[in-house]
């Protein structure tokens, strides 16, 4: 019985130490402008701030503004990975391919691909796919180093092993290759889902496809303020769910992994 | 899973390939979608997209389109909503867009490098007496009270060479400063204001809702450049393409036309414009109604655009004047 109660408030203690950072935090913003640090005109407080976002979830604006961002998110996340997961194996599993293409690589990763918009404007336009591109850029290297690095993790004597017990190419690939690079897949993905989102909302700012990005700055150049920090909120917490969501996911299938078990959630 | 897997990767190369190929060629920019409108209207009705600025000039667009001055003429618009002319001319390139409404730099710049980019005709005009639609604005307390006042300072405009620093710089000489000693920094006009009061800029350029913004408050206006200088200087142009004007006259003559009279339109009906502005742009009412709003005309000032590239010229912000014959062609 005393185990049981010691157990629960060891669980519920991240959650309490999670919310008191968030306490702490909006207890720093609100002390910001109201002594003076930054001019309240132009950075709102926390209250006013979200009671503006209050306002705004009553209305389909947002919400809109919020679909249109998942889309693109999604679809360029899910396009990085595809990509990523297919050059990743190919190359990682083929050593005279690794060293060919690894000068090439190291050359485009560091490129940032918020300096590729005029190259995606011009090719695409004004439209989702432009946005795309630069999503799908960014988030394709977290991913794909990953897999790269995943794939030719395979642990030696297991590969010995392995081809002793006469595995198939398959059958090694499923077992073995596979499991292996999971974890780095995962993690991969993770890191990509972050990058993709805030690229997802650059992309918005500076192509005006719709979404929060692009609302964002037309309340900027509306004088808007409050409405702007609010959607700095919303990107903040989209952030912090696809997060959470993407660390319960990597629990789920990682489950076996050492990586996750006595990892904790906030 | 395996399945899955495939079809999902099918479904992405295919939607990769497909807008690969749908890359519009210019000369195919805008089909006409020739079954002519019920209304016993002569001409042919165009889907366009037109690029814009999200400010408060475009509200006579976003009027004129519910007031269905486009539809009236054929023309199904789109606007969509461009971050400056470094994004509506590659997207006018790709044909994506046909038209956009930006700063004359944009073509100037373009004819450098033999774009093909052309203007048709005015959008807004700066103001050539009374308060103008943009100005250097500076706080009280940074004893910077006229043009000759800016010299060695660090002021602000949205875009480095452009209309902004170039007309700052003539305004400085006129008033016998050195134009060469104003150190120029971008900043975009929205921050402006912030960055006086943090004290990062001396002065800094900027159109209303922010000019009015600064000068209502512990600040005030120092030099209208554009009036100062090139009184009623274009502020924003109508931009199309070469190839456009080439290969779809039709488009552009219903589009000249419809734009003609949305301009004429919104000039004589500025309350539906600031209208617009509080629902399009959501600025608030009383901000939407202090707006100092241009002269919207299709017609333009071709010698205050020479003015502009001429002074340009002279202060090393343009290698050469623009090619006019070519980039300027009123409809």
């Amino acid at each position: 019985m005393e185990r049981l109660s010691s157990n629960s408030t060891r669980s519920s203690r991240p959650i309490i130490l999670g919310l008191a950072g968030v306490l702490f935090f909006l207890l720093v913003w609100q002390l910001i402008p109201a002594l003076g640090i930054l001019n309240p005109a132009y950075f709102p407080n926390a209250t006013d701030t979200l009671a503006q976002l209050a306002k705004d979830l009553g209305t389909g604006a947002l919400w809109k503004d919020i679909g249109y961002t998942l889309i693109a998110w999604g679809l360029g996340l899910a396009m990085a990975t595809i990509g990523a997961i297919i050059f990743g194996t190919v190359i990682g599993l083929v050593p005279f391919l690794r060293r060919a293409t690894h000068t090439t690589i190291e050359f485009l990763r560091p490129i940032p691909s918020v300096a590729l918009i005029p190259v995606a404007i011009l090719v695409y336009g004004l439209r989702l796919e432009a946005a795309l591109l630069i999503i799908v850029y960014a988030s394709f290297w977290q991913v794909f180093v990953q897999v790269l690095y995943g794939v030719a993790d395979v642990d030696s004597v297991a590969r010995d092993t392995a081809r002793s017990f006469g595995l198939s190419r398959s059958q090694r690939f499923r077992s073995l290759v596979f499991p292996t690079a999971l974890p780095y897949l995962i993690t991969g993905v993770r890191l990509a889902a972050a990058v993709a989102l805030i690229l997802t909302i650059t992309a918005q700012m500076f192509i005006g496809v719709p979404g929060i990005g692009r609302s964002i700055i037309f309340a900027q150049q509306g004088a808007n303020w409050v409405q702007v920090y609010a959607l700095i909120v919303v990107t903040g917490i989209l952030g912090l769910l696809v997060n959470i969501g993407f660390r319960a996911i990597e629990r789920r299938v990682l489950h076996w992994h050492e990586s996750v078990r006595g990892e904790e959630l906030l | 899973m395996k399945k899955a897997l495939a079809a999902a990767f099918t479904a992405a190369a295919v939607a990769t390939l497909a807008a690969c190929t749908s890359t519009p060629e210019p000369t195919t920019s805008a089909p006409p979608n020739t079954s002519p409108t019920d209304t016993a209207a002569p001409q042919e009705t165009f889907d366009v997209r037109v690029a814009a600025l999200p400010i408060a000039e475009t509200g006579a667009l976003w009027a004129a389109i519910d007031e269905g001055i486009f539809e009236k003429h054929g023309i199904n618009i789109e606007i969509v909503p461009a971050q400056g002319g470094a994004q509506a001319i590659p997207a006018l390139l790709s044909g994506d867009i046909q038209f956009a409404i930006g700063q004359p730099f944009g073509p100037f710049r373009a004819d450098a490098q033999d774009l093909g980019v052309v203007i048709i005709g005015d959008y807004a005009d700066s103001l050539a007496t009374g308060k103008d639609v943009n100005a250097v604005v500076a706080l009280n307390s940074s004893g910077i009270d006229g043009a000759a006042d800016l010299a060695g300072k660090n002021v602000s405009v949205n875009s480095l060479g452009a209309a902004g620093d170039v007309t700052i710089m003539k305004a400085v000489e006129d008033a016998g400063g050195d134009p060469k000693s104003v150190k120029f920094v971008e900043v975009a006009f929205p921050e402006v204001a912030a960055q006086l009061d943090a004290g990062n800029i001396d002065a800094g350029w900027a159109p209303d809702p922010f000019m009015s913004m600064v000068a209502g408050g512990e600040g005030h206006i120092v030099v209208h450049p554009y009036q100062a200088t090139i009184p009623g200087l274009s502020v924003l142009t109508n931009i199309t393409l070469q190839d456009t004007i080439d290969n779809n006259p039709q488009l552009v003559a219903q589009y000249s036309a419809a734009m003609k009279e949305a301009l004429e339109w919104a000039s004589a009906n500025e309350d539906a414009v600031r209208a617009a502005l509080v629902t399009n742009l959501e600025i608030p009412e009383e901000a939407a109604a202090g707006i100092t709003l241009p002269t919207f005309t299709f017609d333009l000032s071709v010698e205050n655009l020479q003015t502009l590239a001429g002074l340009a010229v002279g202060y090393g912000v343009l290698e050469a004047e623009p090619n006019f014959d070519r980039m300027i062609q009123q409809q």
